[in-house]
């Protein structure tokens, strides 16, 4: 199912949480919206699904403005930040529970909804333990009953609120690629809301990514990492210095180092260049480059940091395979950006 | 498909006294809450001041502010912030023990501090009078020393103590329990005796709970009736209480009179009130900080 | 100065502190209780029971349980419609609407009583028209259950308000995202999550309604076996020095009194983290 969103605008107070929002997720995609807190990604789900109203805007379901059509008949399986699983309730129970607040013409009987859970509870991997209370499960168990239960309703589209941010890492990881494997198998349209880049970059089909109210850029993982449309998508995703620069004709000048090839183009004028810790080349002092002084050398395992600072006292993060031999602090060096990404100041 | 949005389709937040929510039952339960809440309290309360507004400037002055009113006044508020003072010091001594220390019979102790809640306040009168009577088992042990108890103002006081001692332990103690161990320990650490660590670091970081503990006390005991009446021996000019002139009144069926006298005490509650919000802001202030 | 000292009392002021505090509470607690009982049995077994079967005494029992009834009932389907509309929706003068909710327990109660005098009474707002309809009530059963509610009128909602506030919304959101209607949301997702706190609350609001004293005698007009309650009832004896019935009587709501601390207790152990405990 082809979900839409046009125009959504949401104002909480004087907040503005939406501004002007439009995304669409085709069918059978799995979608991240990726920001910080504050971004409006939380709100823009929660729209979707029908539990907040925008101030504008319409939500499409296949070209159908659902906009007006309660939660309740939008036929959306929505994932819980804290589960929401009812606590005095079995697993099975939690599972069945759309089941069984369904009009008594719709409802399954007894049987069919036992099948059933029993069905989800073993896609989920949890079929031993439907008789268990939520307060008996570990938190990525919890995790997984929130998912059969919001799968029980065969819902049209999944829509997941940082279905992983109260696991720990390892746990996170392993969810993380079980879940990519139960929408590949289910085919559903899926949205999910995270701040974790990591998460969003392996997991997505595509990345919305937000800020402030808005949509920054929505693209593949790979061209929202290495294309970044703005400051702010280069700032947030993967590790960057950020170091003051003036451009001139497409090309961009660093502490009197002028590099060509720049990718966005920029106006000219004054601006600020991103270059990733590991996309510098370090030579030796008198070559052609940003001129600085290695202030702390650490190793980490086979990669070497380096913590420099230019003449001007910004200071800048190297990371490198090899760094030159004998280097010690204080050191003069030479840094030869590789891959630089400008943006107007 | 289309990416216009339909503007007429397009679900808008009420701009009105409600943020729309697919919460349901709004309407249900708002009317049904404004209804009883008019029609049980907020309507017959406001006849007190409808009735008093009646009475003109004058009459209110002559009956309110009368020679026995001011005496009883006196009395209901002087008690009240005796008996609230002494629920002060051992409400606070009852909430340091029950938070600090272990000894046997403890949860029996805390179950106890609430009695005066759940005890009815006629039982509460007829057994503190019992007591305190010249031949009960407090009062006859009294007597020799001189000391009179029973019918008397300090009669107020025995009872106004009586209902008021869980209203500041209630308040003090969470917020003592909150006070974990680290802030004491950071204080000694940093070389404080014991005194310092309570002077400095523990004494002003419960003082706005205290205060609201003694002003929720307070505001209770000058309205209290049930349980003062039986040993306060109802003298008027000596020991007759507010509450118990505005029955007196009724009895007579000097109705004017009664209400002008509720309304000296309801203007006093909202005053209490409104201080009692205002120290439990401070107190949450002071214990997010 | 030691570590030990600087955290905690020396043991002489550690066992100073707890007798005092127990002293205190033997002197103003325990023994008013205890009295209650001794004055009962003062003249032995068969004049407390003589107390208790009395008709007067009887009819009082059931007056009282009669005014409970009607009370706390109205008074929960108040707390729980109060705390559902407070906690799971947003709106203006909120924070107004709960201080008014808990205004009944900053008023006096005989000025509780006295308010219904004023609208229902002879020379009140509507006294005029109740006497040409021939309906009672002031000096009657409608007044005193008036004059209950308005005394009990806080405690479900303000046990269930900071609950529920506490709990959100999420687990309705999820139960309406699963098709649930509002009343099925209600009865097997939020009632079930309040459980303890609303019977918390209800317990309490039983213990005020069956003790009130103050509110309930300005309205009740004294009749005997018609218009008293059982803490009026205790009232009539003692003034009439009939000490022995009046204490008796006292010891059943002194009883209720100490079931609804063991059940309170029992509550606040067993579920704390289902419980709002701080009401008053």
């Amino acid at each position: 199912m082809t979900v839409s969103a046009h125009n959504i605008v949401k104002h909480f107070g004087a907040f503005t949480a939406l501004d002007d929002v439009s995304l669409e997720a085709q069918p059978g995609e799995f979608l991240a919206l990726l920001g910080p807190s504050g971004s409006g990604k939380t709100t823009l789900l929660r729209i979707m699904a029908g539990l907040e109203f925008p101030d504008s805007g319409s939500i499409c379901f296949d070209g159908v403005d659902v906009s007006t059509r309660p939660t309740r008949e939008r036929a959306v399986g929505f994932v819980f930040q804290h589960y929401a699983l009812f606590r005095h309730m079995t697993v099975a129970e939690n599972v069945g529970f759309g089941l069984t607040v369904k009009p008594r013409a719709e409802r399954p009987d007894a049987a069919a909804i036992r099948t059933r859970v029993n069905e989800l509870l073993s896609l989920v991997q949890l079929g031993h333990l439907g008789d268990r209370y939520p307060s008996q499960l570990s938190g990525g168990q919890r995790q997984r009953v929130a998912l059969a239960r919001a799968l029980a309703v065969n819902p049209n589209i999944l829509l997941l609120d940082e279905p992983f941010g109260a696991l720990d890492a390892k746990v996170r990881k392993d969810l993380r690629r079980w879940l990519r494997e139960v929408h590949q198998t289910m085919k559903l349209t899926s949205v999910f809301v995270t701040h974790d880049q990591e998460e969003a970059l392996d997991l997505a089909d595509r990345v919305v990514v937000m800020n402030h109210g808005v949509i920054e850029q929505v693209d593949t993982p790979d061209a929202v990492y290495n294309r970044p449309a703005s400051a702010f998508v280069c700032d947030f995703l993967g590790n960057a210095n950020k170091l003051d620069c003036t451009i001139t004709g497409g090309a961009i000048e660093i502490g009197g180092h002028r590099i060509e090839n720049t990718a966005p183009p920029a106006a000219d004028g004054r601006g600020i260049a991103f270059i990733r810790p590991h996309e510098f080349d370090v030579a030796a002092d008198g070559q052609p480059g940003v001129a600085v002084t290695l202030r702390r050398l650490t190793r980490t395992g086979p990669m070497a940091a380096l913590d420099c600072q230019t003449s001007a006292g910004a200071l800048i993060e190297v990371t490198t395979l090899e760094p030159p031999a004998g280097l010690l602090p204080g050191a003069a060096l030479t840094l030869v950006p590789r891959r630089v990404r400008a943006y107007a100041a | 498909m289309t990416t216009v949005a339909l503007p007429a389709a397009t679900p808008r937040a009420r701009r009105g006294l409600v943020e729309r929510s697919i919460m349901p039952g709004f309407g249900l339960t708002m009317g049904f809450t404004v209804f009883y809440l008019s029609v049980i309290v907020l309507i017959p309360l406001s006849a007190v001041f409808i009735t008093t507004a009646g009475m003109g400037f004058d009459g209110f002055v002559e009956v309110a502010l009368s020679q026995r009113a001011l005496y009883a006044y006196r009395l209901s508020f002087g008690a009240a912030a005796i008996a609230a003072s002494i629920n002060a010091v051992f409400g606070l001594v009852v909430a340091w023990v029950l938070v600090r220390y272990e000894f046997p019979g403890k949860r029996l102790v805390n179950a106890l501090v609430d009695l005066p809640f759940a005890l009815p306040t006629a039982v509460a009168g007829i057994a503190l009078t019992a007591l305190y009577a010249p031949n009960g088992w407090i009062g006859a042990w009294l007597a020799p020393h001189g000391i009179k108890v029973a019918f008397q103002p300090l009669g107020v006081v025995v009872a106004l103590t009586f209902i008021g001692l869980p209203f500041v332990v209630r308040t003090v103690e969470p917020v003592l329990a909150d006070l974990g161990p680290e802030v004491e320990e950071a204080a000694a650490s940093l070389g404080a005796g014991r005194w310092q660590t309570f002077a400095r670091v523990i004494w002003p970081a419960i003082l706005p709970a205290l205060a609201t503990g003694f002003a929720l006390a307070f505001a209770r005991a000058v309205g209290e009736y049930g349980s003062v009446i039986f040993i306060a021996g109802n003298m008027p000019y000596k020991s007759e209480i507010a509450p118990l002139l505005i029955v007196m009144q009724l009895e007579q069926y000097n109705i004017p009179g009664a209400t002008a006298i509720a309304a000296t005490m309801l203007i006093a509650s909202f005053v209490l009130l409104f201080a009692i919000n205002l120290l439990q802001g401070w107190s949450r202030r002071r214990m997010a900080a | 100065m030691s570590r030990s000292t600087s955290t905690t009392e020396p043991g002489w002021m550690r066992w100073l502190l707890i007798a005092l505090a127990l002293g205190f509470l033997l002197l103003n607690l325990a023994l008013p209780l205890a009295a209650v009982f001794f004055e009962a049995f003062r003249k032995g077994w068969d004049a407390y029971v003589a107390g208790i079967i009395e008709p007067d005494a009887i009819a009082a029992m059931k007056l009282t349980l009669l005014v409970a009834a009607i009370a706390v009932p109205v008074n929960i389907v108040f707390g729980i419609s109060a705390a559902w509309a407070i906690t799971k929706f947003e709106f203006r003068f909120k924070s107004l609407l709960i201080t008014l909710i808990d205004l009944p327990f900053s008023v006096s109660p005989v000025v509780s009583g006295l308010v219904y005098v004023l609208v229902f009474g002879l020379q009140g707002w509507l006294g005029p028209w109740l006497r040409e309809h021939d309906v009672q009530i002031i000096f009657a059963v409608p007044g005193i259950v008036l004059a209950t509610m308005f005394v009990t009128f806080p405690f479900v909602a303000r046990e269930l308000i900071p609950l529920m506030q506490e709990q959100g919304r999420e687990d309705e959101e999820a139960a309406i995202s699963l098709g649930a209607n509002g009343w099925q949301t209600f009865t097997r997702v939020t009632l079930p999550n309040i459980r303890w706190g609303l019977l918390y609350g209800v317990l309490l609001c039983n213990a005020r309604a069956m003790g009130e004293f103050g509110a309930v005698s300005v309205v009740s007009g004294h009749i005997r076996g018609l218009t008293n309650t059982m803490p009026l009832h205790i009232e009539i004896l003692y003034n009439e020095y009939n000490f022995v019935a009046a204490f008796a009587v006292a010891t059943l709501l002194a009883g209720l009194a100490l079931v609804t601390l063991a059940l309170k207790t029992l509550l606040e152990w067993r579920y704390r983290d289902q419980l709002h405990v701080g009401g008053h």
